[in-house]
């Protein structure tokens, strides 16, 4: 399929078979129909396995996950938007900033796409784990289950759509290692701000002992690494 | 049959594949693309990024004056800019303290080393003017502020949901290595350029441009935190500076397995 014939049209399945051509096309013509396409995907996908993940705690959790959960992913985009713009042309691939914040995005609605077709399949899994209980051990063994699926899951996700991204960046550079290059540049960054994003947006599969909540009411308190140190420093220390 | 097509291609316009290579071994201004006018301070902004041999040029053309004068703005207006994004951490008077004190100390350091790198290049053996020096040294300022604007997001982020000073000083400090990195690379890019037998002096400068920016940091504190004085009343090395930082903040509260829990 070449460029021209996508333009009109956006199949969610150009994006998921990642054919260069095609995806560099979009790069290179402005449309806004390919950007409202693509927060579709994310609102959508995003949004349904959100609500697969919060829904094992209460179906308000469920609600209130479907609406973080792309939230994320587009404040991360957009946080990192003029940063990732300045990378790219930096380590040799020559993106402006509507290009990489379209390249970027276009990486989010693949794995939103995956999230989403996976949504059935966690709302299975939610629908046939044990449900919330007073026995707190019980619900501690499901609670650990549920977070290791939606780890897979979310990796899986992530995996295809940096791997088709790092394509088109191959694809734009004409060199592997500058594609890398930029690959893992922007990789930390989003992997940075995202991860404190989350942080603040918890909970999401909701913890058995805690009440349903849109946000924690510590929300804008500590950050994701100092508790990632805090609980190291405690495991080193425990004896 | 003649070749003329009176529809459009179908081919859509194509990307230039890769961003002109810094140290490009062709003689600046063989390249068309070097030779192309710097208009406006936008224009600057966007070939530091995507051309920085462009701007590698245009300092040595007459007139270069008004150029770097230019990336001299941008580089205060940044440095302003993420000096109120510093300044949201502490927020009242750092919101204006910070942004003084980081644009002023950025600019106070560069005029410090910029002796001292006109010294190191004539020793070398580089061909480079006193006006190239300085307009790379600028360009230097201005690629490492509008790294740290990208940064600013993710630091704003950071200020509003922490109150840890060394953390935040910490993240601080690592948005701007990165950005210096890449400053100085462009500069040493220049620097290549100007037909200099050895980069030793440069890799001097560039080890005495960093200490200077980090005692800076201490000379000028406090940038993060709060303080009743806009200066500091004692003077220290910023290595003592720092390990006074992490021992005067209480260390984190070890957490044990059932708390941790309660938080995903």
């Amino acid at each position: 399929m070449n460029g021209m014939a996508i333009a009109a049209v956006t199949p969610i399945s150009v994006l998921l078979r990642g054919e260069p051509d095609s995806l560099r096309a979009w790069l290179e013509h402005r449309d806004s129909r390919r950007l409202v396409f693509c927060l579709g995907v994310i609102l959508s996908g995003a949004g349904l396995y959100g609500a697969a993940m919060g829904y094992w705690r209460a179906p308000l959790q469920a609600v209130y996950v479907a609406l973080k959960f792309p939230l994320i992913i587009l404040l991360t985009t957009l946080g990192n938007a003029l940063l990732n713009a300045m990378l790219a042309p930096l380590l040799g691939v020559n993106l402006g900033l509507r290009q990489s914040l379209l390249a970027i995005l276009m990486s989010f609605t693949i794995a939103s796409a995956i999230l989403g077709s996976f949504s059935p399949l966690a709302a299975f899994v939610i629908w046939n784990v044990p449900p919330l209980s007073s026995d707190a051990r019980i619900s501690a063994g499901t609670y650990t289950v549920i977070q290791l699926m939606h780890v897979a899951v979310i990796a899986f996700a992530g995996i295809i759509a940096n791997f088709r991204l790092l394509q088109l960046l191959r694809q734009l550079s004409g060199s592997a290692l500058t594609a890398r290059r930029v690959l893992i540049a922007w990789l930390a960054g989003n992997l940075f701000l995202g991860s404190q994003l989350s942080w603040i947006c918890r909970p999401f599969i909701g913890s058995p002992g805690l009440q349903v909540q849109f946000l924690r009411d510590n929300a804008f308190q500590g950050n994701f690494y100092e508790t990632v140190f805090r609980s190291t420093s405690w495991l080193l220390n425990f004896d | 049959m003649d070749n003329a097509n009176p529809t459009p291609s179908p081919v859509p316009p194509q990307l230039p594949a890769t961003v002109q290579g810094l140290h490009a071994v062709a003689p600046l201004g063989q390249l068309p693309d070097d030779r192309e006018p710097i208009p406006n301070v936008v224009a600057a902004i966007e070939a530091i990024l995507r051309q920085p041999r462009r701007v590698m040029y245009q300092l040595r053309q007459p007139g270069s004056g008004q150029l770097i004068g230019a990336m001299l703005v941008v580089a205060i207006l940044c440095s302003i800019i993420y000096g109120v994004v510093v300044g949201t951490f502490s927020m009242g008077d750092q919101l204006w303290a910070a942004p003084v004190k980081i644009a002023g100390g950025l600019l106070f350091s560069a005029l410090l080393c910029l002796p001292s790198l006109y010294i190191f290049t004539c020793l070398s053996g580089s061909q480079a003017r006193l006006t190239e020096i300085c307009g790379l040294v600028v360009g230097l300022l201005m690629l490492m502020t509008i790294l740290l604007v990208g940064f600013a997001p993710v630091a704003w982020l950071f200020s509003t949901s922490t109150e840890s000073v060394n953390w935040m000083g910490a993240l601080h400090l690592v948005f701007w290595f990165i950005a210096t990195f890449f400053g100085l690379r462009f500069l040493s890019a220049g620097f290549s350029h100007s037909k200099a037998r050895s980069s030793a002096g440069l890799n001097t400068w560039v080890i005495i441009f960093m200490l200077v920016v980090m005692q800076m940091t201490t000379a000028l504190r406090p940038i993060v935190g709060k303080s009743s004085t806009f200066l500091p009343q004692d003077k220290k090395f910023f290595v003592t500076h720092w390990g006074d930082c992490l021992n005067a903040e209480p260390a984190p509260k070890l957490q044990p397995p059932q708390a941790a829990a309660k938080t995903p």
